[in-house]
């Protein structure tokens, strides 16, 4: 019932798509879209989705991964906040100039986290000057 | 189970409401009592003299009139002996039991039958996210403040207050004569996310977003050091002021 209704609404093309990768048909408001391409939904008809599972998201990659939501639509998605973040003033308010381009959690690639000492050591090797000889 | 619990009781009901009206029926009923049973049935009488018969015994007629219980009618053989209907039978617990096993099974299937045709309760993560607080403790982050000077002070209130002692300051006084840490690590692995250290930050520099997502694997990549934690507060700086703007009433 839930499955031919959104079958009718969303198309067997975006049902295909959704079989995919969420695995389930869902039909819903579209609510936005980020600088990634991820695509975010939402329903709030309890009798359509289960509550819970009224928001969500539709990655635009491949490889899909939690991280690659950016942080103002992490905290819509994760019920944080009400609205999504190109309609919430608290949010847009709160962006600084020098905000950083979010980056997705790339542990397992070259560009991971690698630690490093941010001060000079205080133990260093002895290096032998030797002074010249006449 | 809407459609199956009704059914269980039309069949349960008319052996257990019927009562014996007339001497006519009474035998048609009492051949259906040898099929059926029903805790009045299983009633046996005693051959002594019970504790309330006796005469010495302070007996009343009120609880016999209260729970007065018309006894069935009772089949002597040819000695004269009361004899047992029910001695050849299925005991009454096993009719019990197969009725009640039977119906079981289909009960259960029943339900498993209507969730077949429901919607899954399952959240499908990382699509669907189960809904967090803005005090989530989770990745921690260093803040600046909106001109872009980074807000630590390098007071180590977290380090002394970190009960797992994960945290490692080592300030510097700088150029311009403003004191900022050189060195602050937190130790990813240490870290019992117990949120301290937000709570003892005078400047609301050291925070803990809402990231849960930043599993790695190998550990080293969990030794945060300040750059990592500045970036960290970079990226989610706005999430980070929306959640302390939705909490800052209560603080």
């Amino acid at each position: 019932m839930r499955t031919v209704r959104s079958i009718r609404r969303v198309g067997l093309r975006e049902w295909w798509h959704q079989m995919q990768y969420i695995g389930d048909a869902k039909s819903g408001t579209y609510m936005g879209r980020d600088q990634f391409g991820n695509r975010y939904f939402q329903n709030d008809n309890p009798e359509e989705e289960i509550p819970g599972r009224h928001r969500w998201v539709d990655f635009a990659q491949h490889d899909f991964n939690a991280t690659q939501v950016p942080a103002e639509w992490h905290s819509w998605l994760q019920h944080i906040r009400e609205e999504p973040p190109h309609k919430d003033p608290v949010m847009m308010n709160s962006s600084p100039p020098w905000k950083a381009p979010w980056i997705e959690n790339l542990t397992g690639t070259r560009g991971a986290y690698r630690p490093y000492n941010t001060v000079k050591t205080k133990i260093s090797a002895w290096e032998p000057k030797s002074a010249p000889r006449a | 189970m809407s459609f199956a619990r009704p059914r269980v009781l039309v069949r349960l009901q008319p052996r257990l409401l019927i009562s014996p009206r007339t001497t006519a029926v009474r035998s048609a009923v009492l051949a259906h009592r040898l099929l059926s049973s029903s805790t009045r049935a299983l009633a046996q009488h005693t051959q002594g003299p019970t504790r309330s018969n006796s005469p010495d015994a302070l007996s009343s007629g009120l609880g016999k009139s209260l729970h007065h219980v018309p006894s069935p009618e009772t089949v002597y053989d040819a000695q004269g002996k009361e004899v047992n209907p029910y001695k050849d039978g299925p005991s009454s617990i096993d009719k019990a039991v197969h009725l009640f096993f039977f119906t079981e099974i289909l009960r259960g299937m029943w339900i498993v039958l209507e969730n077949f045709f429901r919607p899954p309760y399952t959240i499908m993560y990382p699509f669907e996210k189960g809904p967090l607080s803005p005090r989530f403790r989770g990745e921690h982050a260093l803040r600046r403040y909106p001109s872009g000077e980074e807000r630590c002070i390098a007071c180590k209130l977290c380090e002394s207050i970190c009960p797992a002692q994960a945290i490692t300051i080592e300030s510097e006084a700088r150029l311009d004569g403003s004191r900022r840490t050189t060195k602050y690590d937190i130790d990813m692995t240490k870290c019992i996310y117990c949120g301290f250290c937000q709570e003892a930050c005078p400047v609301d520099a050291i925070v803990e977003t809402q990231n849960q997502e930043y599993s790695t694997e190998t550990r080293e990549e969990l030794l945060y050091n300040k750059e990592k934690l500045l970036a960290n507060g970079d990226r989610a700086e706005a999430e980070i002021a929306a959640n302390l703007h939705s909490d800052h009433v209560y603080r």
